[in-house]
C-alpha cells in the first residue's frame, strides 16, 4: 500500500478519536453519575443485611414482600391522582391565566407574571408550614377569614385519610401553576403575529382563537408540561413529607417517602431499592410512552404540514 | 528598624503555626441546634484550649439521618454522633465503639451505675444477645407528661384533672372559654406514641417494652384498653379538632408557649422554652404560666400514668473517632462534664448521669418542677422502641384508630403482625 493512501486513512482514525475524545466527558459524567448509581441500586434490591453483618442474596423477595404490601397499592393510586389532577389542572390554569396576562394587561403585566409565578419560587417548607396553618380548624388561617361568613373547619382535610392526598394536590398546584403560566407566557411570545392576524381576518375570534389557533400552537409547551409534570409527580416529596409525612396511616404516602421511609426510617435498603427500581420501570414505561405518542404526533404534524 | 520587625513578625508566624500543629479537631454531627451546642462547645475548649471542636448542624429528619447513612456507607463518619438510643444506634452499631473500657478508666468501674435505670436499658436496647457494650453514652433524659397553662386554668377555676372526668371537664371549660383544649400534634408519630405509652403504661408497667419484644401479644388486654383510651381523647373533645393533621412543632409549640392552648403532652425538655432568647411570653417566663401533671386513670384502669422517659439524646464515639484521643475527651465532657452541665444551665433538660443539676438564673418554681421530675426519672419506665419496623406500625396503627378507620382490635393486630416479621417469629 502507498504511503499516500495510508495517510488519509490515519488522519480519518486521529479524527474519529477525537470524536470519541469529545464524548468522553459526557460518557464519564453519565457513568458515575446515573448508570453506577442505578446498578448500584438494582444490585441492592437483590441483597438483604446479614445476620452477621454484611449482606446475603435474597432473590426477588424484596420486589414480592412490597408488591404484597398494600401501602405500595395506595402509593400507586396517590401517584395516579396525583399526575391526572395535577398535570391537566396546573395546564388549564396556568394556560388561561398567561393568556389573559398577555392579552388583556400592559401596565401590571410584570406585576402579575411576579405575582403568579412568587409560589415556584418560594421555599418548600414555608409553602408547607403556611398550608398546614390554613388547613387547620379553629386556629388556622382559613378559620379566621371563614368565620366572618359563619362558617367553622371542624377538621383538617390533611388529617382525614380520605382527603389528605387531594390537599396536598392542592398545595401543589398552587405551588406549581405559576410554572405552567410562564410555559405558556413563553409559548405565546414565540406565536408569530401574522398567523395570529391571518386568523383574525379569516373571523376567528375568542373562543375559536384560542381553541383552533393558539392552543395547537402552543403545544411544543403543552409536551414540555407533560413531560415536566410526570417527572415531578414521581420525584413528589417535600410537600408530603414537611405536611403529612405519609399519613395518617399511610392514606398520603408517595413513591418519595414510601422509599425515605424503608431506606432511612425503617433502615430496610433492600426494600428501598427494590421500590427505587420499580419506580424507575414506571418511568420508563411512561417515558417510552410519551417518545411514541408524543413523538408520531410531532411528526404526523410535521408529514401533514408538508 | 525594618529587620527587627520583620524578625518579629517570623517569630509570631512560627509560634502560630507551632500552635496550630498541636491542636487537635474533634468533628461532632447532631441535630441539637447550633446555639444550643455553642455554650457547651465553648466550656470545652475554654477548658481544653488545644482541642478544637467542629460541629456541624443537620435538621433530623430528612437531613440528618440522610447524612449518617451516607457518610456511614462512604466511611466518612465524624468523631462523635448524635444518636437516639435503639433503632437508631443499632443502625450505625457497626461504625460505632464501644465504650466500656474507656468509661470505667474516665469514671471508675462503676461508671454505669450512674446513669439512671431506664437510661442504662435504652443504651444497650436492640445490642445481639451477649453484647453489653455502651454505643452511645446518654447526655440528657426526659419524663413525659402534660402541661397545663395553669394561669388559664386559674382564670377557669380549674385545677390539675385528678380523673378522666377532671380531665373532661377541663377540655370542655377550656373550649368553652375559647381556648384549645389539649393540643395533639397528631400528624407526628413520635407526639402519638408518646401519650400511647402513658396510656398502656397505666394498665401494666412496662406493657410495651413486654409487647416489643415480643413477651406480650400487642392484642392483650390491657393494650387494646390503652387504645379504646386514645380514641377516647378524641372522641371525648380533649384533643382539639383536626388533631390528625397538626404539627406540634413549632405550631403546638408556638399556641402553648402564647397561651392559646390549655393542655399539651410533651416532656421536661418545655422547660427549655424559659431559657430562650427575649421577647418571652408572660407564660414563658420563668415558666410562671406552666406546670405539669400525669395523665389521670382512664376508663378501665385505676392509676394515672407513672412517669415514662429516658434519653433525649446520646452520643456515640464512631470507629473513626476512637482513633482521635480527643473525641473520647469531649464526649465525657460533653455528657458527664462541663459540655452537660452548660446545656442544663439552659435548662435544655435533664441529666442522663447522676450529681447534676442547673446552675445560674432559675426561679424557685422551676427548681420545684425540676426536682419532681428528677425525682421520677429513676423510676421512668421506657419510651423508646428498639425496631423501627414497630415503631412504624403502631404510628399507623394509632393513626388509622385516631381517624376512625379501624378498630383497637385491629389495629394492635397489625402491631403484632409488624412484630412477628421483625423478630422472626
Amino acid at each position: 500500500m502507498s504511503e499516500t493512501a495510508q495517510l488519509p486513512r490515519r488522519s480519518h482514525s486521529v479524527a474519529r478519536l477525537t470524536n470519541f475524545a469529545f464524548v468522553l466527558p459526557a460518557v464519564v459524567l453519565f457513568v458515575v453519575f446515573i448508570a453506577y448509581p442505578i446498578l448500584w441500586v438494582a444490585q441492592n434490591s437483590l441483597l438483604s443485611a446479614g445476620s452477621e453483618g454484611g449482606t446475603r442474596y435474597a432473590g426477588l423477595t424484596h420486589y414480592i414482600d412490597i408488591l404484597s404490601n398494600p401501602t405500595f397499592w395506595t402509593v400507586v393510586r396517590n401517584m395516579f391522582l396525583w399526575g391526572v389532577i395535577t398535570i391537566p389542572v396546573q395546564m388549564v390554569i396556568g394556560g388561561v391565566l398567561a393568556y389573559c396576562i398577555e392579552r388583556h394587561t400592559r401596565a401590571w403585566r410584570g406585576f402579575f407574571r411576579t405575582a403568579f409565578f412568587l409560589p415556584v419560587v418560594t421555599s418548600v417548607s414555608v409553602v408547607s408550614l403556611v398550608w398546614v396553618q390554613i388547613y387547620a380548624p379553629y386556629y388556622g388561617i382559613a378559620q379566621e377569614y371563614l368565620k366572618h361568613i359563619g362558617i367553622t373547619l371542624t377538621y383538617s382535610p390533611i388529617g382525614d385519610p380520605k382527603t389528605a392526598i387531594y390537599a396536598l394536590i392542592i398545595v401543589n398546584i398552587w405551588q406549581w401553576t405559576g410554572f405552567s403560566m410562564l410555559m405558556y407566557i413563553a409559548g405565546i411570545a414565540n406565536m408569530p403575529p401574522e398567523v395570529l392576524d391571518a386568523a383574525r381576518v379569516d373571523g376567528a375570534r375568542g373562543w375559536r382563537l384560542a381553541v383552533h389557533v393558539i392552543i395547537p400552537m402552543l403545544a411544543p409547551s403543552t409536551k414540555s408540561l407533560l413531560m415536566l409534570g410526570v417527572i415531578g409527580t414521581l420525584q413528589t416529596f417535600p410537600i408530603v413529607h414537611l405536611m403529612t409525612g405519609g399519613g395518617p396511616n399511610c392514606a398520603s404516602e408517595v413513591f418519595g417517602t414510601f422509599i425515605f421511609k424503608q431506606s432511612f426510617i425503617l433502615g430496610d435498603t433492600g426494600s428501598g431499592a427494590a421500590l427505587s427500581v420499580l419506580v424507575l420501570m414506571i418511568a420508563l414505561v411512561l417515558s417510552v410512552l410519551q417518545i411514541v405518542f408524543l413523538g408520531t404526533q410531532q411528526s404526523s404534524a410535521k408529514g401533514r404540514s408538508a | 528598624m525594618f529587620r527587627k520587625q520583620m524578625l518579629a513578625t517570623l517569630a509570631a508566624l512560627m509560634t502560630s503555626t507551632a500552635a496550630t500543629a498541636d491542636e487537635t479537631e474533634v468533628t461532632v454531627w447532631s441535630w441539637f441546634v447550633q446555639s444550643t451546642m455553642e455554650k457547651p462547645i465553648a466550656a470545652f475548649e475554654e477548658k481544653y484550649p488545644d482541642i478544637k471542636v467542629k460541629y456541624t448542624y443537620y435538621n433530623y429528619s430528612p437531613e440528618y439521618i440522610t447524612a449518617l447513612k451516607a457518610a456511614a456507607a462512604s466511611d466518612s463518619l465524624p468523631d462523635v454522633i448524635g444518636l437516639q438510643p435503639g433503632s437508631l444506634t443499632q443502625q450505625y452499631r457497626e461504625h460505632l465503639t464501644s465504650v466500656n473500657d474507656m468509661a470505667a478508666a474516665e469514671w471508675g468501674a462503676d461508671w454505669a451505675d450512674n446513669i439512671f435505670p431506664v437510661n442504662r436499658r435504652q443504651v444497650l436496647m436492640g445490642n445481639p444477645e451477649g453484647d453489653e457494650g455502651y454505643y452511645i453514652v446518654p447526655q440528657e433524659s426526659q419524663v413525659l407528661c402534660i402541661w397545663y397553662n395553669r394561669k388559664i386554668f386559674d382564670t377557669l377555676g380549674l385545677s390539675a384533672p385528678q380523673t378522666y372526668d377532671d380531665l373532661k371537664a377541663a377540655a370542655t371549660a377550656l373550649t368553652e372559654g375559647g381556648y384549645i383544649p389539649m393540643f395533639q400534634g397528631a400528624a407526628d408519630g413520635w407526639q402519638n406514641e408518646n401519650v400511647f405509652l402513658m396510656l398502656a403504661n397505666q394498665f401494666s408497667a412496662g406493657i410495651t417494652d413486654k409487647a416489643q419484644a415480643g413477651e406480650v401479644p400487642w392484642t392483650s388486654p390491657g393494650l387494646v384498653s390503652a387504645m379504646n383510651a386514645w380514641k377516647g381523647l378524641f372522641d371525648d373533645g380533649i384533643f382539639q379538632q383536626g388533631a390528625l393533621g397538626a404539627h406540634a412543632y413549632p405550631t403546638g409549640a408556638q399556641l402553648l408557649a402564647q397561651g392559646k392552648v390549655g393542655m399539651m403532652a410533651l416532656g421536661s425538655w418545655w422547660m427549655q422554652e424559659s431559657k430562650f432568647p427575649p421577647p418571652l411570653s408572660e407564660y414563658v417566663e420563668n415558666m410562671d404560666g406552666f406546670d405539669f401533671f400525669y395523665m389521670p386513670p382512664v376508663p378501665g384502669s385505676t392509676q394515672p400514668s407513672p412517669p415514662v422517659g429516658g434519653i433525649d439524646i446520646g452520643y456515640g464515639l464512631t470507629k473513626n473517632g476512637a482513633e482521635n484521643e480527643s473525641a473520647w475527651t469531649f464526649l465525657t465532657e460533653l455528657t458527664n462534664g462541663v459540655g452537660l452541665q452548660q446545656a442544663l444551665n439552659d435548662l435544655n433538660d435533664l441529666p442522663a448521669f447522676k450529681g447534676h443539676e442547673p446552675q445560674g438564673e432559675v426561679s424557685d418554681h422551676v427548681k420545684q418542677m425540676y426536682a419532681r421530675f428528677m425525682e421520677d426519672l429513676p423510676n421512668a419506665e421506657n419510651q423508646r422502641f428498639a425496631i423501627p419496623a414497630i415503631a412504624e406500625a403502631l404510628d399507623n396503627a394509632l393513626a388509622g384508630v385516631a381517624a376512625g378507620e379501624l378498630n383497637a382490635e385491629d389495629a394492635l393486630a397489625s402491631v403484632q403482625a409488624a412484630t412477628d416479621k421483625a423478630l422472626g417469629q
